[in-house]
């Protein structure tokens, strides 16, 4: 049974928008050299966010008399930060200021709390109020936050790029103008998770089977970050990519999202090809931040 | 850009490659494995029972794992190794439980729940003391993957003439690794193999993970003829005239990670007779894997099982 939008949903996101709002930004920035390149500044970046809790990420920022663009990914769902995407041409990072953000639990940011992967997902899910998502969105935020403290950002074109979590900032946070999103864990998790055996959402069977009692409790925490309850207020021109047809999020499935939010959305269908989607996402930014003559920045083996 | 399907990598194999591998396996075979298996209640479900292993590994590193055995009284289960991506998570590997066999996920040094003495980070791993053959980062992580060899052999559930090996990016990269170094392999399935053709991939793509080579030589200009000779000794395409068992090759024409011209040059020099390889064209660094999945069920099926 699916769970309706809780009552104090928009009390809850307030609440958490003014705790941290009373947490100083922070800002600690050190110079990575060995990632510097004849066109690109890398810049590791130590924040607070709620707790109060440090997290840490890689600022690269074109050499040149910016403003520039800005694509902020987001934190994963996985234990690895890296500067931007595995497989993304390096060059990206002449054409835009790119953020990538360590949440907390993720390598980084990992002292005092280490996360598990599979084990993030559920971990404090016994209380709303313990939940560790709760301090993922609130870190998720902070990245946005600071982001607008940085130099040469064009405030007119800031990308959040990622899975789920993209969303949720874009609808929580004012400053995110395009989305780029591949949905997968936070959409009506407590029914998807019935289609599959596979992670992340095998972690709520885990946990259910280990606790089946709980299911009335989780359920009711997990739609606190449902995407469909996230959707009105998602105001970006944004770019789903949902799975091939017939797939857990294939573009039915995920009507009930894409269908609510209230800026443009394009949905593109996975054609299970990293190399077809990723040209086509490339394509689309690259349109929508430069205009239709621009060439997009893609790597050698997919020219 | 069409691929060159002739390429051949520079990667020269050292005339000392197999005394250093070999004193290596000497070093490994006198360390305890000192295996801790214990089952994890809240990962296992009612058709495959899950563990957490730990084992010893060189350098006192200890290494941890996810084992995964469908529930049976079978003491004959085949049995699959199977190594991880360079930055992936190692995943419990119920989905190959629930094909019949038993499986260990191995999480060499550096990756989650093995980086609590050695941790170099992500960049970082593929060119941590990278000067030095015997102090590079991955004299130890190969060393770690081929360990889970011995934890299968271990096992009374396990078949051991029925283990094979498996895995993509740099997962396939360790199946080369492993099916040359260990003779108890069966049947491998290499995917988009990453560490091979070190010093080709870096010329050939700009994308992370190689390059964290290229920032490294640009940081250490001086040091490329160490780099480069560190390498040779690390490098896939030297490791692969000598795996015999039956493998298989699967690439991606347009995999932007780990480039497909390295990958033919690694299937040239494999020295195996019963080696196949497959190409696919319009695909990225997953190099197919929704259609290969099958082909690989069916490989290991065909080779492990009766």
């Amino acid at each position: 049974m699916s769970e309706n939008r809780p009552l104090d949903f928009g009390q809850f996101w307030y609440s958490l928008g003014k705790e941290l709002n009373e947490i100083p930004i922070g800002a600690e920035t050190e110079i990575l050299t060995i990632r510097s390149t004849d066109f690109a500044e890398l810049y590791g970046i130590h924040l607070s966010s709620v707790g109060p809790y440090n997290i840490y990420g890689y600022l690269s920022v074109p050499k040149g008399d910016g403003p520039f663009p800005v694509i902020y990914y987001v934190p994963k769902n996985a234990s690895v930060l890296e500067i931007i995407p595995q497989g993304t041409s390096n060059q990206i990072r002449s054409r835009y200021i790119t953020f990538s953000l360590a949440c907390r639990g993720m390598r980084t940011a990992d002292s005092p709390y280490s996360a598990m992967y599979p084990g993030q997902l559920t971990d404090g899910i016994d209380s709303i109020s313990t939940y560790v998502y709760r301090g993922i969105v609130a870190d998720t935020l902070r990245g946005l936050d600071f982001l607008l403290t940085v130099p040469n950002v064009d405030k007119s074109s800031i990308v959040a790029w990622g899975n789920d979590i993209a969303l949720i900032a874009g609808a929580l946070h004012g400053s995110v103008t395009h989305i780029v999103s591949t949905p997968s864990f936070l959409y009506d998790s407590i029914n998807q998770r019935l289609k599959t055996s596979t992670y992340p959402l095998e972690e709520f069977n885990d946990y259910l089977r280990l606790y089946p009692e709980k299911e009335k409790k989780v359920s009711k925490i997990l739609a606190y970050y449902d995407l469909r309850f996230h959707a009105p207020a998602i105001t970006a021109d944004s770019l789903i990519i949902a799975d091939h047809e017939g797939g857990l999020h294939d573009e039915k499935t995920l009507s009930d999202l894409t269908e609510n939010m209230s800026g443009p959305v394009t949905v593109r269908t996975s054609e299970r090809s990293s190399y077809r989607d990723g040209i086509f996402t490339e394509e689309w930014l690259t349109e929508k931040l430069f205009g239709q003559e621009a060439v997009p920045l893609i790597p050698n083996h997919w020219k | 850009m069409g691929v060159d399907r002739d390429y051949k990598c520079r990667v020269v194999k050292p005339d000392d490659f197999s005394e250093f591998w070999g004193s290596v396996l000497d070093e490994l075979a006198l360390i305890d494995l000192n295996v801790d298996c214990e089952r994890d209640e809240l990962r296992s479900d009612e058709k495959i029972t899950v563990y957490q292993v730990f084992y010893d590994s060189l350098d006192g590193v200890r290494v941890s794992g996810w084992y995964t055995v469908p529930i049976s009284n079978s003491k004959e289960l085949p049995a699959i190794l199977l190594v991880p991506g360079y930055q992936s998570d190692p995943p419990i590997p119920k989905d190959w439980s629930a094909k019949g066999y038993a499986c260990l996920s191995v999480n060499p040094r550096g990756k989650v729940r093995s980086r609590s003495q050695f941790d170099p980070g992500y960049p970082g791993l593929l060119t941590h003391r990278i000067i030095d053959r015997n102090t590079y980062s991955y004299r130890g992580f190969y060393a770690d993957a081929w360990r889970g060899v011995d934890f299968l052999l271990g096992r009374e559930e396990v078949n051991a003439a029925r283990i094979g090996v498996a895995g993509s990016s740099q997962g396939g990269g360790l199946t080369i690794t492993t099916s040359a170094m260990r003779k108890e392999i069966k049947a491998a399935s290499a995917g988009a193999p990453y560490l091979c053709g070190f010093m080709d991939a870096i010329e050939l793509t700009d994308t992370y993970p190689y390059q964290e080579i290229n920032d490294y030589i640009q940081a250490y200009p001086d040091r490329v003829e160490m780099v480069e000779n560190t390498l040779s000794y690390f490098d896939g395409i030297s490791f692969a005239d000598q795996i015999s068992c039956p493998i298989m090759v699967n690439l991606g024409l347009q995999d932007n990670i780990c480039p497909p011209e390295t990958g033919y040059s690694l299937f040239d020099s494999i020295g195996s007779e019963n080696k196949k390889l497959f190409e696919y064209d319009g695909h990225g660094h997953e190099a197919g894997r929704y259609v290969h999945a099958a082909v690989i069920d069916q490989f290991f099926d065909n080779h492990l099982k009766d």
